[in-house]
């Protein structure tokens, strides 16, 4: 257990604390409360950016709620845009709300640093569905779009709303806005309702709801990713069964757009080194995410690529006019 | 008459509110869409505010003229507060803030003094060091 | 039987002397925490996960002082809103009702003692809940659809009616006020962004925080700067030391307010404000004879002991389905996530040192707290003996500081003193400040579930009476509704 040593250190921590001079270190705005996904993105990488010895000092974390992260890329663009010292978290619903026109100015206001892993979406229904495949599922939407209750953790047009339509589009559903779709605050809420038999089907990230999983208590028709996932290989991928679509939410970090190329390379070096440590890849594979790498100049053009992907989509579906 | 302007005003707000929410449609979601929940909301808003408008219960009293001062000059200071916070520091903000606002209060000047004088800075410590609430030290102004 | 044996080795982990500290730390800075006008449990906790990070503690530890600092925060946000009308957090906004009234009349010191072992009362009780029953209410709690969380949100409006005094006109206006104001923001079904006049920081609508403190604690500025400035304090500070006998009245309240609040936390998303609610408005409904409002002892307890024994609750579907029941427990669930323990239905086979080491912890900081809190009493009250000019200034820096070091705006700010001139010109109309906060605070879930609902049915509003959980809980609000007019009848309240 923790000895007499550990409470020296702590004491020490706690005077140092104290009267330490700010040093110019690190911070990471989390777009949102504490407890969420970016929040969580930011603390961890935060954490190991500090352990690692890649940032001088511990990585400040500050929240900025709001508009889905509109309020902080606002304040960012507009006050902090050369602040070098600064990361942003965000995800690919962060790029959706971009696409769809909610935040206050497109992609290329920001330099995209990196992105350090994924989270994987899936399919589930509960144990007891009578839905044992994708494809019993779809052709049963197809049947009556309105036969089965579709639910996630994003209101209607967002990311977990998005990836659903994109498969029954793939099934050759017509009338998408027929499929009954009703918005949780999270994966596991709608888990739970799910398995309290108000809402047949759940399509949200695999890491929160892992769990549940784990449990057997909900069955999954299909994750929505190239491969399947590392940490359960034996789930059956959308591709696997004929249905070409995948629906990955990756975790990554911008920063503001007048930050220095040379500021930019070493960010991306950095997180780099963050990314190919073990403590990352450890603290990935716990929370649910597929450590993938994307960086610097990749990383940019694939952010780009994704918004108007997303658009189009949106468009396609009538989310957007 | 305060219940009839109150009244009032709960009628002009609600009417207004109900407007507004003629604008919010979805192109796509939930059956009963963004707009029904503030209509079942605004319509018994209004009416309730017309009923105290035409029966009202309740007739306030102000301050006088050096309290309503007092008040305003209580507002200013509030507000004054909160813009400066960044562009001056947390430290001196809240120095002036609470300075001024002990002495509006009828505060001793050299107690008042005193107390924003050990206030701001303790707070400060308080915030930022011991609970790790990172605030502003010096203000975008000075640094 | 199984779960003592359990609970036994539970309390072999929580007393290692270790984690004894961390309760007495935890508990200690909580009430702290939640005394501050501005600093909720959100925050306490949020503040806290750095420095378990920072002191290497393992995850058993982590979760003892996190939860010890959220048991603290709810016993704390009582202090403030019986000294000085200023709810600390927003379960609290009951216990101004009849704490402050109890204050004014120079009895703070028996509404803090009161309020304290009502407290105790029910975070003991819903500890002693959560130890036997967990599993089995979690599977309960699954059952309860979105029609039937509106319906319980229409019995938590129902009831609002008559909580407090006045024209009851007012206290609707009051409550349509709240839940106007809680429409605003970007709407989580559709994403329309309504009554935000282009703004962004209007997109995630008003913190209730932020119209907490303006309403309360900015508003009582202004009054006090009504009248000619004298060099004392708010209140008499009355006796420092509390009565028993006062204590004894509010026992009943607080059984009655443990059982109410602690079902309202085991529901996901309810939480502990809904818990006070239910609470005092039960309890009035069936003691009040015209005291309540005026500093009735069990309309301190009741709400006390329903948003302690809510807070207990809410870690059932927390530990046995990794859902979130509130705020604070999905701060708690994120930490977990990062030690590396997966919360969900398999926690308690897997990690059940974790589990029973924490329920052990929680009956611990019970005590902790209670013995802690006691003693303060008399430190507490002296706070009214401290004059108005030092005392005010200071809540109003710290509330500014909360909020601004939360949400890093100082639009938030702004928007807090507006909602400070509200509440004073409320307050001089006799508009009660409750209502407009329960409406902000649980209006907008009352709307996501009757939307949620309609998804569900396609539109049919059928589905609202369908399920026999709705049913009852329409059925025990008429029942309410008609106790309440029978006795109102059969004893008048001595003023309308």
């Amino acid at each position: 257990m923790i000895g007499k040593l550990n409470h020296w250190k702590a004491a020490g921590l706690a005077a140092a604390m104290l009267f330490a001079v700010p040093a110019m270190a690190a911070e990471c705005i989390a777009p949102a409360d504490p407890g969420g996904g970016w929040d969580f993105t930011c603390r961890e990488v935060g954490r190991i950016l500090a352990e690692e010895g890649l940032v001088e000092g511990n990585v400040q974390v500050t929240n900025m709620p709001g508009g889905v992260g509109a309020v902080a890329y606002a304040n960012v663009a507009g006050k902090r845009a050369d602040d070098a010292a600064l990361l942003v978290a965000t995800s690919t619903v962060g790029i959706t709300q971009i696409a769809q026109g909610k935040y206050p100015a497109g992609s290329d206001q920001m330099r995209w640093i990196a992105m350090l892993g994924a989270d994987v979406g899936v399919i589930a229904v509960a144990k007891d569905s009578p839905y044992q495949s994708l494809d019993d599922l779809l052709s049963a939407l197809k049947e009556d779009p309105a036969s089965v209750v579709t639910s996630g953790s994003s209101g209607a047009g967002g990311w977990d709303h998005i990836r659903l339509l994109m498969l029954a589009e793939a099934a050759g559903i017509e009338d998408l806005s027929q499929i009954r779709w009703v918005q949780f605050d999270g994966g596991s809420p709608a888990v739970t309702q799910m398995m309290g038999g108000q809402v047949g089907l759940v399509s949200t990230d695999l890491g929160e709801i892992k769990g549940f999983v784990e449990s057997g208590d909900i069955r999954i028709l299909a994750v929505l990713s190239d491969e399947p996932v590392s940490a359960f290989p034996d789930l059956p991928t959308a591709k696997s069964q004929g249905y070409d679509i995948t629906g990955y939410n990756w975790r990554g970090f911008y920063t503001g757009g007048e930050v220095s190329d040379e500021d930019y390379a070493a960010w991306v070096e950095k997180l780099k080194t963050l990314y190919d440590s073990e403590a990352w890849q450890e603290t990935a594979k716990s929370s649910g995410l597929e450590p993938i790498w994307r960086g610097g100049e990749e990383f940019s053009a694939y952010v780009a690529e994704q918004e108007k992907q997303m658009a189009e989509i949106s468009r396609e579906i009538g989310i957007i006019q | 008459m305060t219940d009839r302007l109150a009244g009032l005003f709960f009628f002009v707000l609600a009417a207004g509110y109900l407007w507004l929410s003629a604008g919010y449609v979805a192109g796509f979601g939930d059956p009963l869409g963004p707009a029904v929940f503030p209509r079942v909301i605004g319509i018994p808003a209004a009416i309730l505010g017309l009923s105290l408008a035409i029966w009202p219960s309740h007739n306030a009293t102000w301050a006088g003229r050096a309290g309503l001062l007092r008040q305003v000059a209580a507002m200013g200071l509030l507000l004054g507060y909160a813009l400066l916070l960044e562009p001056l520091g947390f430290v001196p903000a809240s120095f002036a803030a609470i300075l001024g606002l002990s002495l509006l209060m009828g505060a001793p000047p050299l107690r008042g003094f005193l107390t924003a004088a050990l206030a701001a800075p303790g707070l400060y410590l308080l915030f930022d060091r011991l609970m790790g609430l990172p605030l502003p030290l010096i203000g975008e102004m000075l640094g | 039987m199984d779960i003592l044996a359990l609970l036994l080795d539970g309390f072999s982990i929580a007393v290692l002397p270790l984690n004894l500290a961390l309760i007495v730390g935890g508990c200690f800075a909580g009430t702290l925490i939640g005394a501050l006008p501005g600093l909720g449990p959100v925050n306490g906790v949020a503040i806290l996960i750095p420095l378990t990070f920072a002191f290497g503690l393992d995850a058993t530890s982590s979760m003892i002082l996190l939860s010890a600092v959220y048991y603290g925060c709810m016993y704390g946000g009582r202090i403030s809103a019986i000294l000085l009308n200023i709810p600390g957090d927003e379960p609290a906004i009951m216990t101004t009702l009849d704490g402050y009234p109890m204050a004014r009349k120079g009895h703070a010191a028996d509404a803090l003692a009161i309020s304290g072992v009502a407290s105790f009362i029910g975070a003991t009780l819903a500890t002693i809940g959560l130890t036997l029953f967990a599993p089995l209410l979690a599977k309960a709690a699954i059952y309860f659809g979105p029609a039937d969380y509106f319906a319980l949100y229409v019995m938590a409006f129902t009831t609002i009616g008559g909580i407090t005094g006045t024209d009851p006109r007012k206290t609707l206006l009051a409550a349509m006020l709240g839940l106007m104001l809680g429409t605003v923001g970007l709407d989580p079904s559709t994403g329309v962004a309504r009554y935000t006049f282009g703004s962004f920081h209007l997109y995630d609508g008003f913190d209730p925080i932020v119209a907490l403190v303006g309403l309360f604690a900015i508003s009582e500025i202004l009054f006090f700067l009504e009248q000619k400035a004298h060099g004392g304090g708010l209140v008499p500070p009355g006796s420092v030391f509390p009565r028993f006998s006062r204590i004894k009245e509010g026992l009943g309240a607080s059984l009655r307010g443990s059982l109410i609040g602690f079902i309202a936390g085991i529901l996901p998303g309810a939480g502990a404000s809904l818990g006070a609610v239910m609470s005092y408005s039960f309890e009035k409904r069936i003691s009040d004879r015209g005291s309540f409002g005026k500093g009735d002892p069990r309309g301190v307890a009741a709400p006390e002991a329903g948003n302690n024994a809510a807070s207990g609750g809410a870690l059932i579907p927390m530990l046995t389905l990794g859902v979130p029941g509130s705020g604070t427990t999905a701060v708690m669930l994120a930490m977990l996530i990062s030690l590396n323990i997966q919360p969900g239905p398999l926690l308690f086979e897997r990690s059940p040192d974790l589990v029973w080491g924490l329920v052990a912890a929680l009956y611990l900081a019970n005590f902790v707290l209670l013995i802690l809190n006691l003693p303060l009493i008399g430190l507490f009250t002296r706070v009214l003996g401290l004059p108005a000019w030092g005392l005010m200034p200071l809540v109003v820096a710290i509330s500014y500081l909360g909020v601004y070091a939360i949400t890093h705006a100082a639009f938030d700010l702004l928007v807090m003193v507006g909602f400070g001139v509200l509440g004073f010109v409320l307050r001089k109309l006799e508009f009660s400040l409750v209502p407009v906060v329960l409406g902000l605070l649980l209006g907008m879930d009352m709307e996501n579930n009757l939307r949620r609902a309609l998804s569900i049915s396609g539109g049919d509003f059928t589905i609202l009476v369908q399920s026999p959980i709705a049913i009852g809980i329409y059925a025990v609000t008429a029942g309410f509704l008609v106790l309440s007019l029978w006795l109102s009848k059969r004893s008048p309240p001595q003023m309308a």
